[in-house]
């Protein structure tokens, strides 16, 4: 074979396998466009309905249904004390918030007393974020059950019952409705059907969420928050400390000159609500 | 063919067979495989709750309010689709990329709250939101962040994998 030809040859077969290489490479590229258009695609596909659904799912910032009594542009306070007292103690708690219950457990009786003096109406946000952050759902359902006291016309009385029963916070006890319903019982004239009923079918779970929303979407970050005619006094007012006797006095002091409110209300905002009339009877002796 | 070259110049070690052999390609799967569960576990950990899902991003005060709930909304589901498509091994190499710019902003994120001074849980997996100044893990976060990015790089490198839909489409 001469060395020409077998040139020849070569340089056939070469230019054979670069047009080979060439739509190789076209091909090629041609299936990592279509692969990439459909990666995009999906990804593109999957947020789009991800934030539909996620939407639809998601509960309204204005709930449909809100607990007897509770005021504010979307209903999302529970007064407790009468409504004209002049010193309002505005308080942000989680139910499953310790530092809410050792507060209290210690200031019941004290802001119990402001309240029935006229002197003091507290508006209390039940916020349930600590669910989030340790799992579980007992803040969620003792707020709902909260709630339910509240349109019952019992819920001073029996948020005290649940913060002196307070687990442990990484205990997720009041995520057990029974255990919700149980503590009701300490609660005279709260164990009825219809505060049962309430609980087990979570009627507020959209004004839970819509409270929380509000704390979301709020400059307040822990719970609790206390603000005092709308100045924050815990830990601590300016420099000075809160302890019973200091909010006493701080109460007194806003209050100087003014008119106090009705006294002897026992801290129960009425249940206004014709739904609530039948469980509103006064407690048995 | 070039690669081969290389191999024979610099008699490779053993790291450097593993890397480059056949073994990389198992070894690929495995990486692909990682990144696909923590996508995985990302997104569902994030879909359950809506509005938690928008304070996590809230709570990093970065973004306005109008883009909290869109991004709390569909993040999760971006990192489920990402997850899917690892899992599957379809188009490796640009979901890495993806899954790499994404990490890239997590970190960039949790540096950011963590320079600002603000408390917060990065709410990578679930949760979020602000949480005590003494309960801040940015540091385990960003590390954790940064392995995951290392999965990504491994898979931007070398996106040949084996049992993925791209080597099926590639043979």
């Amino acid at each position: 074979m001469s060395e020409k030809n077998r040139e020849g040859k070569r340089t056939a077969r070469e230019r054979l396998k670069a047009q080979q290489a060439v739509d190789d490479a076209r091909s090629k590229r041609k299936k990592q466009l279509a692969v990439g258009g459909v990666v995009l695609a999906v990804i593109a596909a999957a947020v789009v309905v991800g934030v539909v659904v996620q939407n639809q799912r998601s509960k309204p910032d204005t709930p449909t249904a809100a607990p007897a009594g509770t005021i504010g542009d979307k209903n999302l306070v529970i007064p407790v004390g009468a409504a004209d007292a002049p010193s309002v103690l505005t308080v942000y708690e989680d139910p499953r918030c310790p530092a809410c219950g050792a507060f209290e457990r210690e200031f019941s009786p004290t802001i119990d007393q402001l309240q029935d003096q006229g002197k003091l109406v507290v508006h209390s946000h039940i916020v349930s974020f600590i669910d989030r952050s340790l799992g579980g759902k007992g803040s969620k359902t003792a707020a709902n059950a909260l709630g339910c006291a509240q349109t019952a016309g019992r819920f001073r009385d029996y948020h005290d019952v649940l913060y002196r029963n307070q687990p442990d916070e990484t205990s997720d006890a009041f995520g057990d409705k029974k255990t919700l319903l149980d503590l009701a019982k300490q609660v005279p004239g709260l164990s009825t059907p219809a505060f049962e009923s309430c609980v087990n079918d979570g009627t507020y779970a959209g004004w839970v969420s819509a409270v929380q929303q509000d704390f979301d979407k709020s400059s307040f970050k822990s719970t609790p928050t206390l603000l005092l005619n709308g100045e924050p006094i815990y830990p601590k007012k300016g420099d000075e400390q809160i302890s019973p006797d200091n909010l006493v006095k701080w109460v007194n002091e806003a209050n100087q000159g003014k008119k106090l409110g009705a006294t002897g209300s026992n801290g129960q905002s009425p249940a206004p609500s014709s739904t609530a009339a039948e469980s509103n009877t006064p407690p048995s002796p | 063919m070039a690669s081969q070259q290389t191999v024979q110049a610099h008699r490779p070690g053993a790291l450097r067979r593993v890397v480059q052999g056949p073994a990389s390609e198992w070894i690929g799967l495995a990486v692909r495989l990682g990144l696909a569960l923590v996508w995985g576990w990302a997104g569902l950990a994030k879909i359950s709750d809506p509005a938690e899902a928008a304070q996590a991003v809230r709570a990093y005060e970065i973004l306005p309010e109008s883009l909290v709930k869109p991004i709390g909304y569909g993040l999760p589901f971006l990192e489920l689709a990402l997850a899917l498509l690892l899992l599957i091994g379809l188009g490796t190499r640009i979901v890495a990329v993806v899954s790499a710019a994404l990490l890239l902003t997590f970190i960039a994120g949790i540096t950011s709250a963590w320079a600002r001074g603000i408390s917060i849980d990065c709410g990578c997996f679930g949760g979020g939101g602000a949480v005590d100044a003494s309960k801040t893990e940015y540091l385990q976060e960003i590390l954790r962040d940064t392995g995951f990015l290392l999965l990504a790089a491994w898979l931007i490198a070398r996106p040949r994998t084996r049992l993925s839909v791209d080597s099926w489409l590639a043979s």
